[in-house]
């Protein structure tokens, strides 16, 4: 920003380019900056989760600066995003949020898992810090809990929406659940067993499990196909491990649908696992070409310059950032500086959907689950693989 | 062994003093109330504490990689006792110690058989096997659901009269000073221990077990005894833990955390009472100055940890104490 | 149960195989490699890489798999291991340094490599049907190359010169030295032969499991338990522990409810060395 020291020259100027000030000054004042920070783990077997959502977030603020920067209240903000890596370490958690609210964050993504966001809500219920967890444990959801907010579909919602579907189109009658032996799939799998049994499925198996780093899955396939199961669900299965699986259930003479609750990329999929990887149910993600906007093809543009390849679970993430920032704008100033602000406006708020062709809304959701607004209304995209890409099968919508 | 044992009491005292001192006033001061360094120093302490018991492990020639799973023992027996059992805090910590002690020791009488590498890689098993057993029997532990929202420790009080007040929702300094306090004791502890007649005997265990055999002691006692001390520190260590994250996950700790516990001690120095104070203070302080290199953060911190091993493979104290021997040596020509 | 068993077969020949590089290292230097499975990590990214990326034959990238890592593995115990060696008062140093060189390359080939899980095109179509079990044929492939290379390092070990001297080694480093053998080479040359042979394992597997960058620790946790059980530094006891570990695996998985399966294969593996500490064949040790 420039100084002037003669307030005439000063008006002359303003009066002359009233207009044309207006877009310049825009830029000008983005010189303003707002940090955000994003929380998970970036380093070990589980990099592919927390990695991604700190490039997701990075691409995504790349795009609002390149416009000129976010307009909240009367000023325009450069974003900075701030990645902490937990290293799914809860004790890391904990000292990440810490650096992160220290460095005056108050909105964050992350993190990735039940134990570092647990352990990671400590630090932000005291500090009043909002955080936007992809774990399913509901305690961070409910009261006297209310700074975190779950930023995707929960497995336990997802689940049945496509249990009901297999049911009513391909006619699947004995399901099997097969998960590592780990906090966040175990959880998911006793839940998603649960629902299904609720929908009259007959469970035929699931208390097989395998455990984190197996390479070589026929000996724990080998027991849960002899169960002979229509379906089986790979809950809470880990992006490394979903090509190998697919590919030795195949290969053991598996002959129904698979399907799993958590976002994964399709091509890494089809590499791995080829041919057999097509029909693969996946649900999450919102880049399939069918549905997505010409603006979800610009980001995805953008993540594949700033970060080499594209990954479809970024897909996800980025409605984190979005509604963050819409959040933002539409509480105003004040939520930048108290984020009672920020939940006070999660209740009506209402923002857009840019990512989808057909656009859609964008609010808080989880009043059913969780009691209050802390789930973030991402469109349900059941989609199947197919030769490497996403073809949809189905959108569906969370409940309120 | 022990920092200038032989010579004099008051140098280790002294330098006891001076970490107390920095620790319970300086940082403090010094920190400004910034969270963020708070809980870095809370939990380096709390990490300190349970190296502790991992350096008492070396000091009988083992390479113990089991204290991670019995911290996660000690959560376990923390979180339960307040939870379920509706224990005070207070007498739920000790009781940690004591149960991982216990069951150090009915573990440790036949596994300290083993030396060297098999050693090291039993005790690894018994970590992943206890982060199995959590997972496994979620009548007792909950399995992969966690312990969640566990209580804050209550207040400790004595006929009436208030020792310690509730921990505060949020309040950081409580657990930073508890951190402290237990760094603090189990450093005077190991100290005691280590110029004590035991502490010899435990120097004997690690240079020749079949020479104190010979000597006529009960090599088999003293081991499991230094081990189950060990397994004491983790318990409690872990406990700590619980109470300051308000919950346990079977992922609480982990193969990586007994190693970081290992790499603690190593960096520091073995041959000193305080490497492993030393060696989570240089670490932890590292990790968190490289934050600003993002993704390529754990490149140089392992890079770091390889140069260091490289330039100081007897830990940092050893380097310090040549620099300070040579210097006494030019004085006294 | 044909499944079963043909699943042991397959499980145990890919596990000694992981299990004979890091008992080679242990042998020769008294180095537990905890690289080993970020090394077997690489070892599958460079033929990924040959294979997919620069489209050369498969063979070619498992060949450049053993080259790279060996050279990787000579470079590691020339100025990692060795200066570490000779000042270190403590032995157990080097297990350290091993635990550093691990998280080191694991954090970098998240770097160079990104994130994602990596496979080749099968080498081989088709399914064998035995006894009502199912064998595909990219496996049956895999098997026979990972028999014929244990067999191939097996006679290089026992017949030839090089072989001889490394044994020597292992058994004693100074009457080695008073034989006029060159040691500070063959040492180098043996870490290599270790790392590469994790390299190839990792490159050859990849053809029927896949590869990311966070697959090392859980293979060196599982190369641990194998080498405890058939007995640290002896080569057979490698490939013993290994085929053991694929039998308790299989058949475990089998019969009990997964999450149960390495709770009890620990428990099996603790008590079995608490009765035998030096494993199946293993020399006493320290």
């Amino acid at each position: 920003m420039l100084a002037w020291n003669t307030g005439s020259i000063r008006r002359k100027l303003m009066l002359s380019v009233a207009a044309g000030v207006l877009t310049v000054s825009g830029y000008a004042q983005a010189e303003e900056t707002l940090k955000l920070g994003a929380l998970g783990v970036m380093s070990g077997p589980f990099a592919g989760w927390g990695g991604v959502m700190c490039q997701t977030f990075k691409s995504r603020a790349g795009m609002w600066n390149d416009d000129g920067g976010v307009k909240i209240g009367d000023k325009t903000y450069k974003i900075d995003v701030v990645c902490v890596d937990d290293k799914a370490d809860p004790k890391g958690a904990q000292t990440g949020a810490e650096k992160l609210i220290s460095d005056g964050i108050k909105y964050i993504q992350g993190p990735n898992t039940d134990s570092t966001a647990e352990s990671a809500k400590t630090v932000m219920e005291a500090n009043k810090a909002i955080n936007m967890p992809y774990a399913f444990s509901k305690s961070l959801y409910t009261p006297p809990a209310s700074q975190s907010i779950l930023g995707m579909v929960a497995s336990y919602q997802v689940g049945p929406i496509i249990y009901k579907w297999l049911m009513d189109n391909k006619g699947i009658k004995k399901i099997a659940f097969l998960c590592e032996n780990n906090a966040d799939p175990l959880n998911q799998r006793n839940e998603g067993s649960a629902a299904a049994k609720g929908l009259g499925l007959e469970v035929v198996s699931d208390q097989e499990t395998y455990e984190s780093g197996t390479t070589d899955f026929f000996p724990v396939l080998t027991k849960v196909i002899g169960t002979s199961p229509d379906h089986i669900v790979l809950s809470g299965v880990n992006p490394s491990d979903v090509g190998p699986l697919i590919k030795a259930a195949r290969e053991l003479g598996f002959t129904g649908t698979m399907s799993t609750e958590t976002g994964q990329d399709p091509k890494a999929i089809y590499e791995v696992a080829g041919e057999a990887a097509n029909g693969f149910i996946v649900a999450g993600g919102a880049s399939t070409e069918e549905i997505r906007s010409d603006f979800m093809v610009k980001f995805i543009e953008r993540y594949t310059k700033d970060w080499g390849e594209w990954n479809d679970v970024a897909g996800l993430f980025v409605y984190g950032p979005e509604i963050m920032v819409q959040t933002l704008q539409k509480a105003g100033p004040a939520a930048l500086e108290d984020t009672e602000a920020f939940k006070a406006a999660l209740d009506g708020f209402v923002g857009t959907n840019p990512f989808l062709k057909d656009g859609g809304e964008l609010k808080y959701v989880g009043r059913k689950d969780y009691g209050q607004p802390r789930q973030v209304s991402v469109p349900i995209v059941v989609q199947a693989v197919k030769d490497g890409q996403y073809e949809p099968l189905f959108v569906g919508a969370l409940n309120d | 062994m022990a920092g200038g044992s032989s010579h004099s009491i008051a140098k280790p005292i002294a330098l006891g003093v001076l970490i107390a001192l920095g620790y319970f006033i300086a940082v403090p001061l010094l920190s400004g109330g910034s969270g963020y360094v708070l809980n870095v120093v809370t939990t380096m302490a709390a990490v300190s504490f349970i190296s502790f018991g991992v350096w008492l492990t070396f000091a009988i020639g083992r390479i113990n990689l089991a204290q991670a799973g019995f911290a996660l023992i000690g959560a376990y027996v923390t979180a339960i006792s307040v939870a379920h059992l509706g224990l005070s805090f207070w007498v739920a910590l000790p009781l940690s110690g004591l149960v991982a002690a216990i069951i150090g020791g009915l573990i440790g009488w036949p596994v300290l058989r083993l030396k060297g590498v098999y050693f090291a890689m039993i005790t690894l098993c018994i970590t992943e096997a206890c982060r199995l057993t959590a997972l496994s029997f979620p009548g007792i532990t909950r399995g992969a659901q966690g312990m969640v929202d566990l209580p804050l420790p209550g207040d400790l009080s004595l006929f009436g009269l208030v020792i310690i007040p509730a921990f505060e929702k949020g309040a950081r300094l409580p657990f930073f000073y508890l951190a402290g306090t237990l760094m603090m004791l189990g450093l005077l502890f190991m100290w005691l221990l280590d110029t004590s007649r035991v502490g010899a005997v435990f120097r004997s265990l690690r240079q020749n077990e079949d020479l104190a055999s010979s000597l006529g002691i009960n090599v088999a006692k003293y081991r499991v005894v230094a081990f189950m001390v060990a397994c004491f520190y983790a318990g409690v260590g872990g406990g700590f833990f619980a109470a300051l994250q308000q919950n346990v996950y079977p992922t609480s700790f982990q193969v990586i955390d007994s190693v970081y516990f290992m790499v603690y001690c190593f960096v520091g120095g073995l041959e000193f009472v305080i490497g492993p104070l030393i060696g989570a203070l240089v670490m932890m302080t590292s990790f968190e100055l490289l934050h600003e290199f993002q993704r390529y953060q754990t490149v140089i911190y392992s890079g770091l940890m390889i140069l260091c091993i490289l330039l100081m493979p007897n830990g940092i104290l050893s380097v310090v104490r040549r620099r300070s021997s040579k210097a006494k040596g030019a004085n006294n020509a | 149960m044909t499944q079963v068993l043909l699943n042991a077969l397959v499980v145990g020949t890919t596990y000694a195989l992981i299990a004979l590089g890091i008992t080679i290292i242990f042998s020769i230097m008294k180095v537990v490699n905890f690289a080993h499975g970020q090394l077997y990590m690489i070892g599958g990214f460079v033929v990924y890489y040959f294979n997919v990326v620069f489209g050369l034959p498969f063979w070619f990238g498992l060949l450049m798999s053993f080259l790279i890592v060996g050279a990787l593995g000579v470079v590691m115990e020339l100025f990692l291991f060795r200066p570490v060696m000779l000042r270190v008062k403590r032995e157990e140093v080097t297990m350290l340094l091993a635990m550093g060189t691990a998280v080191f390359l694991e954090s970098l080939a998240l770097i160079v490599f990104g994130e994602k899980q990596r496979g080749v095109p099968p080498i081989a179509t088709g399914i064998f049907e035995l006894f009502g079990a199912r064998l595909p044929t990219g496996r049956v492939v895999v098997i026979f190359i990972a028999a014929a290379l244990i067999i191939a390092l097996m006679a290089f070990i026992g017949y030839t010169k090089t072989g001889r001297a490394l044994r020597a080694m292992a058994q004693d480093r100074e009457a080695t030295a008073l034989q006029g053998v060159n040691l500070k080479w063959l040492s180098a040359m043996g870490f290599g032969l270790g790392t590469g042979l994790a390299g190839l394992a990792g490159g050859l597997l990849v053809a029927i499991f896949a590869v990311h960058t966070g697959a090392g620790t859980a293979v060196s946790i599982k190369a641990f338990l194998m080498i405890m059980i058939g007995g640290a530094g002896v080569l057979s006891g490698a490939i013993l522990g290994g085929f053991v570990l694929g039998v308790l695996e299989s058949v475990g998985y089998a019969l009990l409810p997964g999450s149960m399966t390495f709770l009890v294969i620990f428990l099996i593996v603790i008590g079995f060395l608490i009765v035998r500490p030096n494993g199946i064949m293993g020399k006493p040790w320290g």
